[in-house]
């Protein structure tokens, strides 16, 4: 190996031929502005094209190219090398969910629960749909931090919770949750606090915090999950001394 | 989850707590709830001992001056300690109540419930052996 070069062990799953994955190791040339995602696309193109992994985006956006890298869950295309190479760079998929093939993972019950919480605007009614829904600055202040979600699924990588609880709902739901219903325009807040006030929803949660120290978008999903809890309990005061009151 | 059948199931590794030192002080947090309740089995007989007369109280008093019981108290402290202020930082993180227009950073908010916490447990050190 020359001094300009690194060496990547990538975690192999080949679903053709069952058994456990594997490492496989490359040596492939280093430069000091290279991320993972292109030490990942050398070997692809010049060395194994079988090797298999998520990308679109190259810029932190799309949110499919995440890996345990080193051990922690990251974007590989906003990983540079320089900063996580001691010897080796180990690559595996994501922590927690099934492997399709070696770094793709099988994220459908991750959609699954984010549906669950309707990421979107809910309406009763929704009116005159020429009229603006106004919002000044301050509304869109409110849920602007968990709108920057990408739905990575780097905070479900770093969660324990989930890791022995696969059935909850996890960190990114959870915020994107708090997301819409802090959005003035939006009616669904009773229906998803209701959904997260359950067994598999935010009480699962026991404050480990690595959601937080993943995110690579800052979105803080353990402080949103402890806000739903207190909102939660809100509804659930009210609901218990307030029968006909409002629902939001 | 449900998996299709050439999916790999993933499987945590043991020791997964001691990949990083946030894991480890979370598991040192729950490992310290669970001491603290069987601790309180061990206040709970200081009421039975306190029952059965002054020798049984006596003799279970001076149990629990012995090092290893003192020793054992000091960690069981340590822990107790880092469960309540995990729960400070919770509540920094949540802030259920916002005084101010911008959510006050958490760090703040915590130190205000330590100071707090650190008031009202003086206070009730002093109501103990303060001598009122
Ligand atoms: S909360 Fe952060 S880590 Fe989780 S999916 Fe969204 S962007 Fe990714
Ligand atoms: S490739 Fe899109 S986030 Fe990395």
């Amino acid at each position: 190996m020359a001094a300009s070069d690194v060496v990547f062990r990538v975690k192999r799953y080949r679903p053709e031929s069952g058994g456990r994955p594997t490492f496989q190791e490359y040596t492939i040339p280093y430069r000091s502005d290279m991320v993972v995602l292109d030490g990942l696309n050398y070997i692809k193109d010049h060395i194994d094209p079988t090797l298999t992994f998520r990308w679109s985006c190259r810029m932190g956006i799309c949110g499919s190219c995440g890996a345990d890298v080193n051990g922690q869950p990251r974007l590989t295309c906003g990983t540079y090398v320089r900063d996580v190479h001691k010897g080796a760079v180990t690559v595996e998929p994501l922590s927690n969910f099934p492997i399709l093939k070696d770094l793709v993972v099988d994220f459908d019950d991750f959609l699954r629960k984010l549906a669950s919480v309707t990421p979107y605007i809910v309406r009763k009614d929704w009116g005159d749909l020429t009229k603006e829904y106004v919002q000044y600055p301050e509304d869109v202040e409110a849920y602007r931090q968990q709108s920057l979600c990408i739905n990575c699924m780097l905070c479900y990588a770093a969660c324990p919770v989930f890791g022995s609880s696969p059935e909850f709902v996890g960190p990114a739901a959870s915020a994107l949750a708090l997301r819409y219903n802090r959005d003035t325009r939006d009616e669904g807040a009773d229906a998803r606090l209701a959904r997260l006030n359950t067994r598999t929803g935010v009480w699962e949660c026991t404050f480990v915090g690595e959601c937080s120290v993943v995110c690579p978008k800052d979105v803080d999903p353990a402080a949103a999950i402890q806000t739903l809890k207190f909102l939660a309990t809100m509804r659930h005061m009210r609901r218990l001394l307030m029968p006909g009151s409002s629902s939001r | 989850m449900p998996m299709t059948s050439r999916e790999y199931a993933w499987k945590r590794r043991p020791g997964w707590w001691l990949r990083n030192r946030r894991y480890l002080m979370f598991q040192l947090r729950e490992a310290g709830g669970v001491i603290c309740a069987l601790y309180g089995l061990v206040l709970l007989n200081m009421l039975v001992q306190l029952r059965a007369g002054e020798s049984a109280y006596t003799a279970f008093l001076d149990l629990l001056r012995t090092p290893p019981v003192l020793y054992l108290n000091v960690v069981l402290f340590a822990l107790v300690v880092w469960h309540a202020l995990t729960w400070f930082m919770l509540i920094g993180k949540a802030q259920p109540i916002q005084f101010t227009r911008q959510p006050l950073p958490w760090k703040v908010v915590f130190g205000i419930n330590v100071l707090l916490w650190l008031g009202v447990s003086g206070a009730v050190v002093y109501l103990i052996f303060g001598g009122i």
